[in-house]
Formats: structure tokens, C-alpha cells, sequence
């Protein structure tokens, strides 16, 4: 998977790294925006309220 | 034969690596390999959610906190007799722009020493999950501080600045003390969980803690000024809650 992910970025290593990263950080960004978030409600593993 | 020379004579052996080309790997290596990805994938996620838990929602929280002590205007001036309607009771006006506050707007200051002598959050009006990843909530259909009745709040103990989380070390005793444009108000509890992990738990359906005469039909008269908080049990889990209650015994009306 990572290697395939590897493979089809353009240029020399370098630049791939950076893409590499890039891509990482964004997927870790929308982790924190969107998912985590939607799991932590669907869990309920944070209910403080009684009732 | 080595591996250059392989290549040279393009006939490279199984997994030798030619320029160009992907290493060639059984089909079954490669779904042992791509199994293995996933696994680790699988990892480091839930480790990036609980350093979501325990540390990303906490950011949104000290953001959110500022944002709400810049809404806050506990100078007593500007805020109260917008309306020039008469007061029916010797506090209702102040009342009034309590109970006007949107969900999610800024309530007032909670401040238990017990926690610390800096320990100071601001609190927002409404108990849902919108309403407490910003700070501690106060229950919307609970009394104002003063009232008679029941001052409810909830927080976090987990994540999201986690407000509440040394809440079992509150003792019997303790002082919880809240500011709002109606003054300041200063409660000690009279139960709480005493320094037990386990104390004072509740199931989650125990709505009775907030009710305005706790242990009573929810539509007793209430003669007591009292104040309840409650939060998660365990701290990293919600399969129970937590509380702890007291009663006014000092108010300075602004």
C-alpha cells in the first residue's frame, strides 16, 4: 500500500518525501476535523450529563 | 551469479529487484504484506485518537475558553436592566439576563480551590456535547446560582481540557464558588466522593442529583439554594456518572 503510494509520486526522493508528508499531514488533519470527532460522539465515550 | 548480472541478462531471479520494475513477490506474500500494512494502519490510528482525546480536544477547548471570557462581562454594569420591565422579585432582573443566554453562550466563572488556587474555567449555557467541548455546562433547566433550586453543572473529565478531571479528590466541606452577572456565590458541598475513585457514583439515567429538591418529585418546592455537579465514571469511560453536591452559604449580589 505505501510502497504502492510511493511508486506512483512523481519526482526524485526528495520531493516524494514531501509529498509523502504533505499527504500524511493532511490526512491526520482531517482525522482530528471530521473523523475523530463523529467517533467520539457515535461511541458516547465522553457523557458527562445524567438524564 | 550476482544480482547486476542478473539483471544485465534479464532473467532476474524471483525477488530480485530490476531497475524500473517492482520487486516480484508471491501472491501470497504480497496479501501477508498488505494484511501487515493494515494492521500497522490500524495502530497508529487508534493511537492518533486517543492523542485526539487526550490532547487535540483540549486545544478546541483553551480556544473556546478565551473566546467565552472575552463574552463574558462580569463588571456588573453593562449587562443587567437592558429591559426597563419591573422586577417581581428583588433579583429578577439580573435573573432575566441569565435566562436569556443562548445555548453554548458564556455563563459564568467556576472556581473550586481544591483544585488549585488557578483552577478557573468558564462555564456555557447547555449540557450537550456542542455546548461542554468548550467548557464546563450548566444544565439549561436547572436554577441560576442564588435561586432556589438546584444549580447544575457538568464537564469533562477527559479530554477536552478535562475541567473536572480530579473530581474525586472533592470532599464534603469543599467550596465551590461561582461568579455570574448576578453576583458571586459560594457553595460547600455537603456530598461528594471523598477522595474514593468510586465514590458517589451514579447510573447514568439517576437524573434525580439535578432535580431542584434532589431525592423528591421533581415538582417539590425547593427550600434550599443547593448545587450539583456531575461528570463521567470512569474517567475514560461514560458506562457511569459522578457527582457531588452542596449548598449556598455566602452570595454577593452585584
Amino acid at each position: 500500500m505505501y510502497a504502492w503510494v510511493w511508486r506512483h509520486l512523481p519526482g526524485p526522493w526528495p520531493v516524494r518525501l514531501v509529498i509523502f508528508l504533505i499527504l500524511l499531514a493532511a490526512i491526520v488533519y482531517a482525522l482530528f476535523i471530521w473523523v475523530f470527532p463523529w467517533v467520539e460522539e457515535t461511541l458516547e465515550i465522553s457523557e458527562v450529563t445524567v438524564g | 551469479m550476482t544480482m547486476r548480472e542478473q539483471a544485465e541478462t534479464g532473467q532476474p531471479r524471483s525477488g530480485a529487484r530490476v531497475r524500473g520494475t517492482p520487486p516480484r513477490r508471491s501472491v501470497p506474500a504480497m496479501i501477508a504484506g498488505g494484511f501487515g500494512e493494515l494492521l500497522l494502519t490500524a495502530g497508529a490510528l487508534v493511537l492518533l485518537f486517543v492523542v485526539y482525546l487526550l490532547w487535540g480536544t483540549g486545544l478546541q477547548t483553551a480556544a473556546a475558553q478565551d473566546d467565552l471570557r472575552g463574552q463574558l462581562d462580569l463588571g456588573g454594569s453593562a449587562s443587567s436592566s437592558q429591559d426597563g420591565s419591573s422586577p417581581d422579585e428583588s433579583d429578577s432582573s439580573s435573573d432575566r439576563s441569565l435566562d436569556e443566554l443562548a445555548l453554548g453562550d458564556a455563563y459564568g466563572i467556576i472556581r473550586i480551590p481544591r483544585f488549585g488556587d488557578d483552577w478557573e474555567w468558564v462555564i456555557v449555557q447547555g449540557v450537550e456535547d456542542d455546548d461542554l467541548r468548550n467548557g464546563p455546562g450548566h444544565y439549561p433547566d436547572s436554577a441560576n446560582p442564588g435561586e432556589l433550586g438546584n444549580f447544575a453543572v457538568a464537564a469533562h473529565r477527559s479530554g477536552h481540557g478535562e475541567p473536572f478531571a480530579p473530581f474525586p479528590r472533592l470532599h464534603v466541606g469543599d467550596i465551590v464558588e461561582i461568579e455570574t452577572v448576578d453576583g458571586t456565590f459560594v457553595y460547600k458541598l455537603d456530598d461528594a466522593p471523598d477522595g474514593d475513585s468510586d465514590g458517589n457514583r451514579i447510573s447514568i439515567s439517576d437524573s434525580w442529583v439535578v432535580d431542584p429538591v434532589p431525592g423528591q418529585p421533581r415538582d417539590a418546592e425547593p427550600v434550599e439554594k443547593r448545587i450539583t455537579l456531575t461528570t463521567c465514571w470512569p474517567r475514560f469511560g461514560s458506562s457511569h456518572r459522578m457527582y457531588a453536591t452542596g449548598v449556598l452559604i455566602e452570595e454577593e449580589q452585584r
